[in-house]
């Protein structure tokens, strides 16, 4: 940035006061940070350290910090050129409104810049630390966030997320890999799991978000299909993920504590997306309670997947 | 300016006011450090990597 010309993206006539003020002091440090969509990367971070954990053979501490690091850094910088490419529908949306390229504090090319250099880096540390594999599936990843999903789903299909949800599948492939070097059926598993673990996971959100997407004109499914309809597809899909998620178990993968937790995990979740289903609503399927068991049911499968993996992970070392 | 959309404003106006300045040095400040901090743990990483492999390797110790 230079020291006396700033470029803002905020409009030339009547820009919101606080907005623009923001704009032109600059960015922060967090708004930097906040690019990489921190919240995502807990989870991110977590399943690829699970799948890191849980892969045969040993680690050196060391390059175990530096490939759970470069994960998220290549989470990150896939949401940084997500947060780029978006700009436009991010300033609509009143959730994203206040992200730092919309609110003009980081300019687009300047996030853009900033993912794809994240995006390098993380990947050429991958291949450093560990291996030319590790690295080819992080890059895979990115790509298939950016170009698969931000670029091409997004905007398109009801699908977007159903597709694109195998962006966020990667991470326990990465991990393990990072570790072996070779792909095997325990990771392609897991990547399952969370790849039938994310409709319900945003449709539920989506319940909520819906009028928000459908200002931006995203063809999420409440805004295609209507609410009834993505009830009905958060209850189908968890009825999948159950069984999906006992695969470990029953592959002989991993033990009965893990077989156990999984099963009543996905009852719970079950009663979620029963609650969905159930909630009160109008003849097109519009909440009357505020969507609160929509609510309750993304709340509880952010826990699902932290607990489930735990439940992988400790099965692992008992 | 070829873009009408975006605003081109000189940090050296009058309109700045104390306050304004003295936010604008302290972003700016808090960027460079926290970029220094980046760089000075990306060699640190770099080289405990280097040591890690070597030491497999056998070359070291």
């Amino acid at each position: 940035m230079s020291d006396t010309i700033l470029r803002t993206s905020a409009p030339a006539i009547t820009p919101d006061p606080e907005l623009f003020d923001q704009a032109i002091l600059g960015a922060t440090t967090r708004d930097w940070l906040a690019l990489l969509k921190p919240r995502v990367l807990y989870l991110v971070v977590y399943t690829g350290a699970a799948g890191l954990l849980i892969a045969p053979g040993p680690i050196n501490p060391i390059i175990a910090f530096t490939a759970i690091l470069c994960i998220a850094m290549a989470a990150g910088a896939a949401g940084s050129i997500n947060m780029w490419y978006d700009r436009d529908i991010d300033a609509i949306m009143r959730r994203t409104a206040k992200r730092p390229v919309p609110s003009g504090r980081i300019s687009p090319s300047g996030a853009l810049g900033f993912g794809v250099g994240l995006s390098v880096l993380s990947v050429l540390l991958m291949w450093l630390a560990t291996n030319f594999l590790a690295a080819v599936v992080l890059a895979i990843s990115i790509a298939f966030y950016v170009f698969i999903y931000t670029m091409w789903l997004k905007r398109r299909t009801p699908q977007n997320i159903v597709i694109g949800g195998a962006a966020g599948a990667f991470p326990p492939i990465i991990g393990w890999v990072a570790v072996t070097g070779h792909l095997a059926l325990m990771p392609i598993v897991l990547f399952a799991i969370i790849f039938i673990w994310t409709p319900p996971h945003f449709w539920a959100l989506s319940l909520f978000a819906s009028a928000d997407y459908e200002k931006a004109g995203v063809p999420m499914l409440p805004v295609v299909a209507g609410a009834k309809a993505t009830r009905l597809a958060v209850m189908r899909y968890t009825l999948w993920m159950v069984p999906i998620s006992l695969l470990p178990y029953v592959l002989h993968l991993a033990g009965p504590f893990y077989g156990a937790s999984a099963l009543i995990l996905g009852l719970v979740f079950v009663w979620y997306s029963l609650g969905v289903v159930r909630d009160r609503q109008d003849a097109a399927g519009v909440s009357l309670t505020r969507d609160v068991p929509a609510k309750a049911a993304f709340k509880y499968s952010i826990l699902y997947l932290f607990l489930i993996f735990g439940a992988l992970v400790v099965d692992h070392f008992l | 300016m070829t873009d009408p959309d975006r605003v081109i404003v000189s940090v050296t106006t009058p309109q700045w006011t104390d306050e304004q300045k003295a936010e604008f040095n302290k972003r700016r400040r808090g960027r460079n450090w926290a970029l220094f901090a980046a760089m000075v743990a990306l060699c640190a990483l770099i080289y405990a990597i280097a040591v890690v492999k070597l030491y497999h390797a056998g070359h070291m110790w």
